[in-house]
């Protein structure tokens, strides 16, 4: 099987659940919904906080590849390559 | 003052600023909007003064307990600079009010603690072509972006579906870094000078003392604003 190297960073709250930065060796193919997943899924807290039920991300969830906004509901059918960025992070909502 | 000059000074003289919220980014906005002499400030809070506001709504004060915030607002930015216009509107900001509230605007800050609301000011700031001050916080983190109707993503094609709404308490810092982020960019855009945040969002992390900005784009499918609106002038 043949991996590439990409880099997941959560910010904000998804952060502190799940870590900044993941260095993530991954197999060639694997859709940037997965790849989340996997990332995600050293904490059930920080993976719950990003997937509903269904294992869909949550709405107000922004999913940016390498600097571009992707449509979150789009992340399952995007195939992540070698040297992506993947950045997922939470809006805030108080004032 | 020497920094803006006589005619800066005259333009900011000239300005009605909106804020909305006198809360924990509506109090360093609107302090630091009245010492820098905007000339007329329309504040709007519908809440009292509560012991748990203030670690971060620098606004009030302990003997302040209760008091609306409205009254306390008016009468503290009134204090700091007796030279300018205050307007403590004491009100909900709903689909009702914020047409009123917003009429003689030439900027609307969001200091607001609810998206729903919130897109209610997009709406507005849209329908007025006038510029919308966008920030959000929650504990050490937040988001500030400058919306320029007709020029740049409106705050739904940045952020289209609400977050939750917040279970964190705000550190008051975080309030002051996102509110005085804020308050730059009322006064570059009233000044003309320098680059906005136009179509790009802050992100700043407290916790790792680390700001990221990503470039948003205009939704093309957007319910809020999706080919509907002229540019802003």
């Amino acid at each position: 099987m043949i991996y590439v190297k990409v880099t997941v960073r959560f910010f904000a709250r998804f952060g502190e659940l799940l870590g900044n930065t993941q260095e993530i060796e991954a197999r060639e193919g694997i859709s940037v919904a997965d790849l989340v997943k996997e990332a995600a899924s050293r904490n059930k807290a920080g993976y719950d906080t990003i997937f509903n039920e269904e294992g869909a991300f949550r709405d107000f969830v922004i999913v940016m590849r390498n600097k571009k906004r992707i449509r979150s509901q789009d992340a399952g059918s995007i195939p992540v390559g070698e040297g992506d960025e993947i950045a997922v992070f939470p809006p805030v909502a108080g004032g | 003052m020497m920094l803006f000059g006589e005619e800066g000074q005259e333009q900011l003289q000239d300005a009605t600023i909106f804020i909305a919220g006198a809360g924990g980014l509506g109090s360093p906005v609107s302090i630091y909007l009245a010492v820098l002499g905007v000339g007329t400030l329309i504040i709007a809070d519908n809440d009292r003064v509560d012991q748990t506001n203030l670690n971060r709504q620098i606004l009030y004060r302990d003997q302040d307990i209760g008091r609306r915030k409205a009254a306390v607002a008016g009468e503290r930015l009134q204090e700091v600079n007796p030279d300018i216009m205050v307007k403590a509107v004491d009100a909900t900001i709903d689909q009702h009010t914020v047409s009123s509230l917003t009429r003689d605007a030439d900027g609307i800050v969001d200091a607001l603690d609810d998206f729903p609301t919130r897109y209610l000011l997009n709406k507005a700031a849209l329908e007025k072509g006038i510029p919308l001050f966008h920030g959000g916080i929650s504990g050490f983190f937040g988001q500030a972006t400058t919306i320029l109707p007709g020029k740049t993503p409106c705050l739904r094609c940045i952020i289209p579906q609400p977050p939750p709404a917040e279970v964190f308490p705000v550190a008051g810092v975080t309030a002051g870094f996102i509110g005085l982020i804020q308050a730059t960019e009322v006064c570059k855009y009233l000044l003309c000078r320098g680059d906005l945040l136009a179509g790009r969002l802050l992100l700043w992390d407290g916790i790792q003392g680390r700001i990221e900005e990503i470039p948003v784009e205009t939704d093309p499918d957007c319910e809020a604003c999706a080919g509907k609106y002229k540019g802003i002038s």
